[in-house]
């Protein structure tokens, strides 16, 4: 498999802007040095707790926000480094799906005119070619075209997802991020959208950034793993291996605690103790160590880099060899 | 919870959001009167303008004082002018008055606002916030008075002033909006297809504020023509015409004598007309609330 | 469970009015909770049971809500035909509900302190010393760190699953009967969730007070309650014990819920289970059962006859016409 997008180092440091009467303040260091590789047709899930800076990093590949630092290389083109027409171009390769199907439609245009846009803006088909390529779009994402002349506020939240994703296919993306697609969505609803989210994948080789809060959801469309913590990954693996074998002691906690109606994994639960940190005042050393469980002197004054521990596995943690 | 209920309670099948607040401003029967009463006004307005009534409003068409009759409905005024039409007169001046002050107002406060909105924390929007800041801070009166007595011979005075001051209100609320729209995904969607700014700004944005306008607009034009009423009195509003204001500016000559035909019938056409339109805005308010509409 | 029940629930009906006319958001709903049962209800949005939730202390806003049938008994007092001056002395004491939101629900303007205190000084009738040193035992009954520091905060310095610590602890600080907590870690992290449900478990089972656990989520419910009750468009489908409804479940739609709920498994599916279809409009109800369009098992009998909610002889209870 080739490599679609590589990611170098990327940062995204946040600061309040100083004006005239007001001071600058410190940088949130949103994401902080992260680096991985995202093969074509691939999926990484993308899990963590709120803040820690999954969304942003999503959104500084897509350069919806400045990477601070850093480099994100999409088929072999240096991304960061596009301006202008350049980047409009590339912009076609990669789009994104939101996770508030009530925010992310323009409530004052039809369905058709929201999924025609980005080819009316890349200036693709004629008239009529554009509007056979709706009724095309809505079908793939399994929607009627009687759909195309509505508002999105008669739509449900998930049928508004799906219009979503119809957009986002419009210009035939190599990359999709999608933050938290389905956590605005009732169970029985989420289900369906996963399904086509994963028969995308499968049928039209389109590479996922799927980004979740949820272990359970990023479980059935990954086929590699992020967990990260206060702007850093702390452990990437092959599904399979991170839901089987996590190494990292949040990961760890993180499985475990996720609600699930089997009495099995009730018994072993690891409850953290305290919050997790403000990431502008992050603590020194590791920065999971105030509620590792396992924190020895080493976690509290270095920071673990992510190494290779097995075949496809890298774990940022001082205890793992 | 609220937005469970609003869940159950959703609406399916509307076409679009303002069909919606037609629909529900049919239902809103103070509001429907209000807009019955203000329609009424302007088709006499309308008369007026195309000069099938209240031809007569400054000629001397009976005798000083005259009282209530078939021939004066009102009375007539200390010179012997006819109360009524000059009543009906003042209602086209009042639309004139409110209309070019609420719509101008409206665009002016809406554009400046998108644009503080959109470019927030720049210059842009310092300065804005800064010429809003400056205004809000002088009394209104004193305000008008000081561009009334700038412009002194210029019929236009009035509305300028006004405008001047009218727009900061629409002008928080549009970058207040602005602002979150701005943060809104499908705005960043926007940005993510490649959408220019300008484009954004005016298919994404701008069109998702009319509801502020308009209810900015009904707001304005009530204060406008309450503000030329005050203004007319001191001598500062309409020239060359009549207007409401004029006839109670005349009418303190009257009070010696004991008639009050004219403070009456400028106060009560006023009232009326003041009365139903802040009724129909609130009703529109109500109606255009797109919480309420796309819930 | 114990001859009289706690909270006894009653053909409870809450009308609405909509631009379609009134529409039900629950439809005749009963159920009972003994004293220091824990009962989950679940449902999918705008299945009526937040509203169901808000109903039992009369605070579904009116209008455009309406009580149109039931009652809801509380140790034999029917709370729904009580004056607001009595539903005042209860709301609170006996009954206590937390909320999904902590932030909205507490005031952003005063201090911890006073709002903890302020709640014991008018149910409790203790001093201002009383109840401040009440209010700090609370805190640190619910497990906040530093107590003495967080009184003297403001809501928005403490992180979310502090201030959803602090409403427990107001919820608790009267000893209540019964406990209605509605989505109370939906807006919360996986691993504070995890927290602040153990915390709720430990409460309850320490006071021996009963509760009513409104979500979404089936994990939740799974992991906190002793029962559930599945609602689905205002009216009950199916209700049983936890193990029983997780393991044999009766009702097709709580079948279908189970399944499409995406959990950690140790083989990844190629395909999740999905219910389909959606759920019906309230204002537009389907003649028989409410589920039979999105029913695998529904018969010609099921689209004529809505079918009642049935008792076995263990308790359970099931609404369908086929269930397995």
């Amino acid at each position: 498999m080739t490599v679609l997008l590589e990611v170098r180092e990327l940062s995204k440091h946040f600061t309040a802007r100083g004006g005239l009467f007001r001071r600058a303040g410190a940088p949130v260091k949103a994401v902080d040095g992260v680096s991985f590789t995202l093969a074509r047709g691939e999926t990484l899930g993308l899990v963590g707790e709120s803040g820690c800076g999954k969304s942003t990093l999503g959104r500084a590949i897509l350069r919806l926000h400045e990477p601070t630092a850093g480099e994100v290389w999409l088929d072999g083109e240096n991304v960061t480094a596009l301006s202008g027409d350049a980047l409009l171009e590339h912009r076609r390769c990669m789009q994104i799906i939101f996770q508030d199907p009530y925010a992310s439609l323009n409530p004052r245009r039809t369905v058709a005119q929201a999924i025609r846009e980005p080819l009316e803006v890349h200036r693709i088909g004629t008239p009529v070619e554009r509007e056979r390529r709706v009724d095309e779009l809505l079908d793939v994402v399994g929607m009627r075209s009687s759909a195309r002349n509505r508002y999105p506020h008669e739509f449900s939240g998930g049928q508004r997802q799906r219009i979503g994703i119809a957009r986002a296919l419009a210009l035939d993306p190599a990359l999709i991020v999608a933050d938290e697609p389905v956590s605005a969505l009732d169970v029985s609803v989420q289900s369906q959208v996963l399904n086509l989210i994963a028969n995308l994948q499968r049928e039209r080789g389109i590479a996922f950034l799927f980004i979740s809060h949820d272990l359970a959801v990023i479980q059935h469309v990954s086929d590699v793993v992020a967990v990260m913590y206060l702007g850093r990954f702390v452990e990437m693996a092959p599904a399979a291996e991170l839901y089987r074998r996590p190494r990292h002691p949040y990961t760890q906690a993180l499985l475990s605690a996720v609600p699930q109606p089997d009495p099995a994994r009730r018994a072993g639960r690891i409850v953290l103790q305290g919050d997790i940190p403000s990431p502008t005042d992050p603590p020194p050393g590791c920065p999971f160590h105030p509620r590792c469980p396992l924190a020895v002197d080493r976690c509290r004054g270095e920071v673990p880099a992510l190494r290779a521990v097995a075949e496809g596995v890298s774990v940022a943690c001082h205890l793992i060899e | 919870m609220n937005a469970v209920i609003a869940d159950a309670l959703a609406d399916p099948t509307p076409r679009s959001l303002w069909s919606a607040a037609v629909r529900k401003l049919a239902r809103d029967r103070a509001g429907l009167i209000g807009l019955a009463v203000v329609l009424a006004y302007l088709v006499a307005a309308l008369g007026v303008w195309l000069g099938l009534w209240a031809t007569e409003w400054a000629e001397i068409t009976g005798s000083k004082w005259a009282p209530v009759s078939a021939e004066h409905w009102f009375g007539t005024n200390i010179i012997g002018q006819d109360i009524f039409q000059r009543g009906i007169y003042s209602t086209a001046t009042a639309f004139e008055v409110g209309l070019v002050v609420a719509v101008l107002a409206a665009a002016l406060g809406g554009v400046l606002g998108a644009l503080a909105g959109f470019f927030v924390g720049s210059w842009i929007d310092e300065l804005i916030l800064w010429a809003m800041g400056v205004l809000d801070a002088m009394p209104f009166y004193l305000l008008v008075a000081a561009v009334a007595f700038a412009l002194a011979d210029n019929p236009w005075s009035m509305h300028v002033a006004m405008i001047a001051t009218f727009w900061t209100t629409t002008s928080r609320l549009v970058r207040g909006e602005v602002i979150k729209l701005r943060g809104m995904e499908f705005v960043e969607a926007a940005r993510a297809i490649g959408v220019p700014p300008t484009v954004t700004i005016f298919r994404h944005i701008l069109p998702n504020t009319t509801h502020i306008l308009l209810v900015q607009m009904t707001l304005a034009f009530v204060d406008a023509i309450k503000a030329e009423v005050i203004l007319s009195f001191l001598g500062l509003g309409v020239k060359g015409g009549m207007s409401w204001g004029l006839m109670i500016s005349e009418s303190t000559l009257e009070f010696l004598g004991g008639h009050f035909n004219n403070l009456i019938a400028a106060s009560c056409l006023m009232f009326g007309l003041v009365y139903a339109f802040n009724m129909f805005a609130d009703a529109l308010q109500d109606a255009l609330d797109p919480k309420q509409v796309s819930a | 469970m114990s001859a009289a029940p706690l909270l006894e629930v009653d053909g409870l009906t809450v009308e609405f009015r909509s631009l379609h006319g009134p529409v039900r958001a629950v439809d005749g709903v009963s159920f009972t909770i003994g004293a220091g049962e824990t009962v989950g209800l679940v449902g999918e949005s705008g299945c009526g049971k937040t509203v169901t939730g808000l109903s039992l202390l009369k605070l579904v806003p009116s209008p455009p809500g309406r009580y149109a049938a039931g009652s809801v008994r509380l140790s034999g007092q029917d709370l729904l035909a009580m004056p607001e001056s009595g539903l005042r002395a209860i709301r609170g004491r006996a009954l206590a509900m937390i909320f999904q939101e902590p932030m909205t629900a507490l005031n952003p303007v005063f201090t911890v302190a006073s709002q903890m205190t302020e709640v014991l000084r008018r149910h409790g009738a203790l001093g201002r010393r009383e109840a401040r040193d009440a209010a700090l035992a609370l805190l640190k009954s619910v497990g906040i760190p530093e107590p003495e520091q967080r009184l003297d905060d403001y809501p928005h310095q403490l992180s979310g699953g502090q201030r959803q610590r602090v409403m427990i602890a107001m919820a608790l600080s009267c000893d209540p009967k019964l406990l209605i907590a509605d989505e109370p870690t939906t807006a919360l992290d996986v691993t504070t969730q995890a927290q602040v449900l153990e915390e709720i478990r430990r409460q309850q089972a320490t006071r021996r007070m009963a509760m009513l656990l409104v979500t979404h989520d089936l994990g939740v419910v799974f992991e906190t309650c002793a029962r559930a009750i599945v609602m689905y468009c205002g009216v009950i489908v199916e209700s049983a014990p936890v193990a029983k409804l997780f393991s044999a479940p009766r009702h097709p739609y709580t079948t279908g819920l189970l399944e499409s709920m995406p959990r950690i498994r140790d083989e990844k599916l190629r395909e999740l289970p999905t219910i389909p279809g959606r759920v019906p409009e309230l204002h537009r109800l389907p003649p028989g059962c409410r589920f039979a369009d999105r029913c695998p098992r529904a018969k010609d009998d099921c689209r004529a006859v809505e079918p009642q909610l049935t008792t076995a002889a263990d308790g359970s209870q099931v609404a369908c016409h086929h269930p397995s």
